[in-house]
C-alpha cells in the first residue's frame, strides 16, 4: 500500500516495484491482494489508456486506505522494535 | 515477434486458473482471470524477444493456478472445497434402490454425493430394481407358455401338449441359475457400488464463510 501513497500506479507497475525488494514471490497473488483492498474501501481503482497497450487499471489510496497505512507503520514500528529487542538479548 | 506457442501455453494457464477458481464467486473469479490476462499482455510487451521460453518465465512469477486461487480464497474468505459428507439421503438412497425402485432413483438424483455417471448406472442397472426385474421375469415366463400348443379332442382330453418335455437338461440349469444371480444378486451389487462410489463424495461448492 506504500507503494501507491505518492501516486496512482497499475498492477504490473506494483509488481516491478515490490519485485525490487524481492517480497513478491509469486506475482499472482497480487490480485487477489488488490481485489481485497478494494473491496474493503482502502483502495480505489481507475481505468486509464495506455500510450502502448490495452487500459490499465490504476490504484489509488482512498482517506480511509491512507489511515490504515498510518496504522500499520505505527504497528509495524512496535512490532519492529520489540523483535530487535529480543535479537539484542540473545547477543 | 510471437512466440511460437504463445497463445497454447498462456490459454492453458488461464483454463487451469478458471478451473482451479471454479468454486470462488463468478464475479472474483471473472476478475482474476481477466487481471491475469492484463497481467500477461503487459509483460509480454515487455520482452525485447518474445520466445516460448521468456513467455513460460512469465506464467512460472505469477505463480501454480492453485496457488494464487488458494491466495484468493483466503482474501474472500471463502472456505476451501470440502468434500461433501454423505448422510441420511444417501443411506436411503443406496437402500431403496434394489428395493422400492421409484423412491431410491429420485433420491439417487435429488443427492450431490454421485457423479452424474454413477447415477445412471444406479438407475439403469437393473432396471426397476426388484420389482422391474420380478415383472421382467414375470412376463417372460408368461410369453414362454403362451408358446405352448395344448390339442384337446372333443372330450376334452389332451392329445398333444408341446410343452411336456423330457427333464430340465443341465444346460437350463444353469441357465436358471445365471438368471437367479442376475435378478437376485445385481441389485445389491449395484448398491454396494454406489455405497463404494460415495465414500469419495463430490467436492461440494464452496460457501461464502
Amino acid at each position: 500500500m506504500a507503494l501507491i501513497v505518492k501516486t496512482p500506479r497499475y498492477a504490473f507497475d506494483l509488481i516491478e516495484a515490490l519485485g525490487k525488494t524481492g517480497l513478491l514471490t509469486t506475482e499472482g497473488t497480487l490480485y487477489p491482494l488488490l481485489s481485497r483492498l478494494r473491496r474493503d474501501g482502502l483502495v480505489k481503482t481507475e481505468w486509464r489508456e495506455s500510450t502502448d497497450g490495452p487500459p490499465r487499471r490504476y490504484y489509488e489510496l482512498t482517506a480511509e486506505g491512507r489511515r490504515a497505512l498510518i496504522a500499520f507503520k505505527n504497528e509495524w514500528t512496535s512490532f519492529r522494535g520489540a523483535v530487535d529487542g529480543i535479537l539484542q538479548e540473545g547477543k | 515477434m510471437t512466440a511460437p506457442h504463445a497463445a497454447q501455453l498462456i490459454d492453458g494457464y488461464l483454463a487451469r486458473l478458471n478451473a482451479a477458481a471454479s468454486d470462488l464467486p463468478k464475479a472474483a473469479r471473472q476478475e482474476l482471470v481477466d487481471d491475469v490476462r492484463v497481467h500477461i499482455t503487459e509483460a509480454r510487451a515487455r520482452e525485447t524477444e518474445e520466445t516460448d521460453a521468456a513467455i513460460l518465465n512469465i506464467l512460472d512469477r505469477l505463480g501454480e493456478p492453485a496457488a494464487v486461487v488458494a491466495d484468493a480464497r483466503e482474501r474472500l474468505g471463502v472456505r476451501a472445497p470440502q468434500p461433501y459428507r454423505p448422510g441420511v439421503l444417501e443411506v436411503l438412497a443406496v437402500i431403496l434402490v434394489p428395493f422400492f425402485w421409484p423412491i431410491g432413483v429420485i433420491l439417487l438424483w435429488i443427492s450431490p454425493a454421485w457423479h452424474w455417471r454413477d447415477k445412471v448406472i444406479g438407475t439403469l442397472v437393473p432396471p426397476g430394481g426388484y420389482l422391474g426385474v420380478s415383472i421382467l421375469a414375470l412376463v417372460a415366463a408368461s410369453s414362454r407358455s403362451s408358446g405352448c400348443i395344448t390339442m384337446t379332442n372333443a372330450a376334452g382330453a389332451v392329445i398333444e401338449d408341446t410343452c411336456q418335455q423330457a427333464g430340465p437338461s443341465w444346460l437350463q440349469v444353469l441357465g436358471a441359475v445365471m438368471l437367479g444371480i442376475v435378478i437376485y444378486v445385481l441389485p445389491l451389487i449395484t448398491a454396494g457400488y454406489l455405497a463404494i462410489r460415495l465414500r469419495w463424495g463430490r467436492p461440494r461448492q464452496a460457501a461464502l464463510a
